[in-house]
């Protein structure tokens, strides 16, 4: 079986002593930034990115998979322990995560997202290694306008499914897009919007706007909150064992969130935030003791946190094999490769499979590393939620500090970051979501390329997007996603007013 | 409806925004050699777009948006004293960092934060805010080759 010696080979590259440190260290550190109460996944990213600097790729990209799903995995731990998540993806967990610690039983709710976590990653992880060489040879026949065309799905996608008001996610992306596109044209060498400065030429680094409206924005909400926002005094852990009766109770529902999560993943836009309430409201209603979810019912811990792994492996599908990330994080990501030098997409699989099958073996021991740091140290780890908060605060800022100054070296790129944390935190206070975009932000410079191209090939006839039916397909797609969920909303508005007065 | 609510306010400085971006688009010089399509068309849609989105962020109803709390001036300006003092500081930190250089002038943004923000252990203070700069100074600079500004520290 071919895919199997692939696999062979990658865990070949992923063993290598320096690989294997990596690994781990980036789950360790993805663990950590995750837990605390604010900084997610892209935070723990965009943090993490210098790092990667002098990296080759293969070990840059197992790194930082390893950093974003040990973020996932850490945001578990500050939902059961202070029922503050550090990441949106574990908010679910937190329903009945929080009530389990508050009965004293806090090991037992993280051993537990420490297992179902643990099999929800790997069985992601299967899945991935399925998925994506079929999909990959499937991509290999786009063209540009089918790039186009799902890009502009991805960010619809994103758009349509993170907020509320619509309009406010269309002018994130937008504006994502058009900080994406300042500097040197690549295709032409005209400067666009650069100001006549030499700071502008090469364009504004995605990680100064990510580390800005993400990690330093979110600084300057927490100050907003007020000093005296603290954690919750320590409480005993209890035991960390789960007993054989509940171990057969959860493993239904890991198994079937685990899957789900996965696809859920795949999806564009979808990722582990909606993965992992969908598994918790399927299990709430199929489990005959639904009636205790919230309660403390371990169920209700399983099946989140199997769901939101299993999503971000799901989630590195789109990623590797079409260059186009479904969501904030991804994105991030991509922009770290993108750094290093590689473009990921269908030919990555023939002409990097060291990094494609590398980073799939990674994943593996990724994931027993989770587990075999989460479940004897968890105690441990989880002191860091004890650093004083005004202390973790101006260090996040001095870890913004030098991850921008170390891309170009100048003090110019500090000031920028400053400026886009101020943006962050104006686009927080009025509701404006961020991960479209960071997402149009990473995507822009590609969306133009591709789209320049296929006008260049059809002789600049827009119709080129809508008479090639994959591109079109995709672009109907997209319409379909901005359009239907208001719709639903109103016809489900109306029910209820009809419900009220009737 | 109140005639000004954020929305609106934004949504007028949107499109403010969005004029000014269209004229810059309209200078984008042409490229010599005609092309089906010149560095300047992606923009102006991007300007057309967001111009677009602006007007329909004006007239959007808000939906089920709480009026915010109304503090009295002397709150607000106690609210967001740390986050104007903490940009402050970041664009000293960001003039200075060349001349003083990463050590010194990361622990003077550490401390006097930490210490600003209301943590009063001065002495933990100082060693963290000693520590954690000087350890990723040397890891940056010795194992990773990453340049940072040394300053008026000999090492």
């Amino acid at each position: 079986m071919e895919a199997f010696e692939y696999l062979l080979y990658g865990f070949s590259i992923a063993l290598q002593p320096t690989n294997i440190l990596y690994v781990f260290l980036g789950v360790f550190a993805g663990t950590l930034i995750g837990m605390l109460p604010g900084l997610g996944p892209i935070s723990a990213l965009a943090l993490m990115i210098p790092i990667t600097f002098a990296m080759n790729p293969a070990s840059g990209l197992i790194l930082m998979a390893g950093v974003y799903y040990g973020a996932i995995f850490g945001g578990s731990t500050s939902s059961i322990l202070l029922n503050a998540p550090g990441v949106a993806g574990t908010v679910a967990t937190s329903f009945d995560g929080f009530p389990l610690a508050k009965q004293g039983q806090a090991g037992k709710a993280l051993a537990l997202a420490a297992w179902s976590s643990f099999i929800g990653g790997t069985i992601s992880v299967i899945g991935l290694m399925l998925i994506a060489p079929t999909l990959a040879s499937f991509a290999v026949s786009f063209g540009p306008a089918e790039y186009f065309a799902l890009m502009l799905l991805g960010l619809t996608a994103v758009v349509s499914l993170s907020e509320r008001s619509l309009v406010k996610g269309l002018i994130s992306a937008v504006f994502g897009i058009m900080v994406a596109i300042v500097g040197i044209d690549r295709q032409t060498g005209t400067q666009r919007y650069t100001f006549d400065s030499l700071h502008f030429l090469q364009g504004i680094d995605f990680l100064v706007v990510a580390l800005g409206v993400f990690a330093l924005a979110e600084v300057f909400v927490m100050l907003l909150q007020g000093r005296d926002a603290k954690g919750r005094a320590k409480q005993a852990l209890g035991s960390l064992k789960l007993s054989r009766q509940e171990v057969k109770e959860i493993a239904g529902p890991v198994g079937r969130s685990s899957v789900q999560g996965f696809f859920v993943g795949v999806l564009p836009g979808a990722g582990a935030t909606i993965a992992s309430f969908l598994a918790y409201i399927t299990e709430k209603r199929i489990a005959k003791d639904g009636h205790t979810f919230g309660k403390g019912n371990i169920k209700g811990v399983a099946a989140p946190e199997a769901a939101n792994n299993a999503a971000c492996g799901g989630s590195f599908v789109p990623l590797l094999t079409l260059g186009v990330p479904g969501s904030g994080s991804t994105a991030v990501l991509l922009g770290a490769l993108l750094v290093m030098g590689v473009t990921p997409g269908p030919m990555m699989l023939e002409q990097r499979p060291d990094i494609f099958w590398g980073v799939i073996a990674s994943m593996y021991i990724g994931n027993i590393f989770l587990l075999v740091l989460n479940l004897p140290l968890i105690p441990y780890i989880a002191r860091i939620l004890e650093i004083p908060r005004p202390m973790l605060l101006a260090l996040i800022i001095v870890f913004c500090m030098i991850g921008v100054y170390g891309l170009k070296f100048t003090a110019f790129d500090l000031y920028l970051l400053l400026g886009f944390g101020l943006v962050g935190l104006l686009m927080r206070l009025n509701g404006f979501p961020l991960a479209p975009m960071i997402l149009a932000l990473i995507l822009g410079d590609l969306m133009e390329e591709n789209m320049r191209r296929a006008l260049q090939i059809s002789g600049g006839d827009w119709m080129i997007f809508l008479e090639k039916p994959i591109s079109a397909t995709l672009l109907g797609v997209a319409v379909l996603s901005l359009v239907i969920p208001p719709i639903l909303r109103r016809i489900r508005a109306a029910r209820a007013q009809a419900r009220e007065e009737g | 409806m109140k005639a000004l609510t954020a929305n609106r306010i934004l949504a007028v400085l949107i499109a403010v925004l969005s004029l000014a971006y269209l004229y810059a688009a309209y200078q984008i010089p042409t490229f010599p050699i005609p092309r089906p399509i010149d560095s300047d068309a992606f923009p102006k849609v991007l300007g057309f777009v967001m111009l677009g989105l602006s007007v329909w962020l004006f007239f959007e109803r808000p939906e089920g948006q709480e009026p915010a709390p109304s503090l009295s001036f002397g709150e607000q300006v106690r609210r967001w004293l740390p986050v104007v003092v903490t940009a402050i500081v970041i664009a000293i930190y960001a003039a200075t960092l060349q001349s003083l250089g990463f050590v010194l002038s990361s622990f003077l943004l550490v401390a006097g934060l930490t210490w600003f923000y209301g943590y009063r252990r001065h002495f933990v203070n100082m060693a963290v805010a000693l520590a954690v700069p000087l350890v990723l100074y040397l890891v940056m600079t010795r194992l990773m080759t990453i340049h940072l500004p040394r300053g008026i520290l000999p090492f």
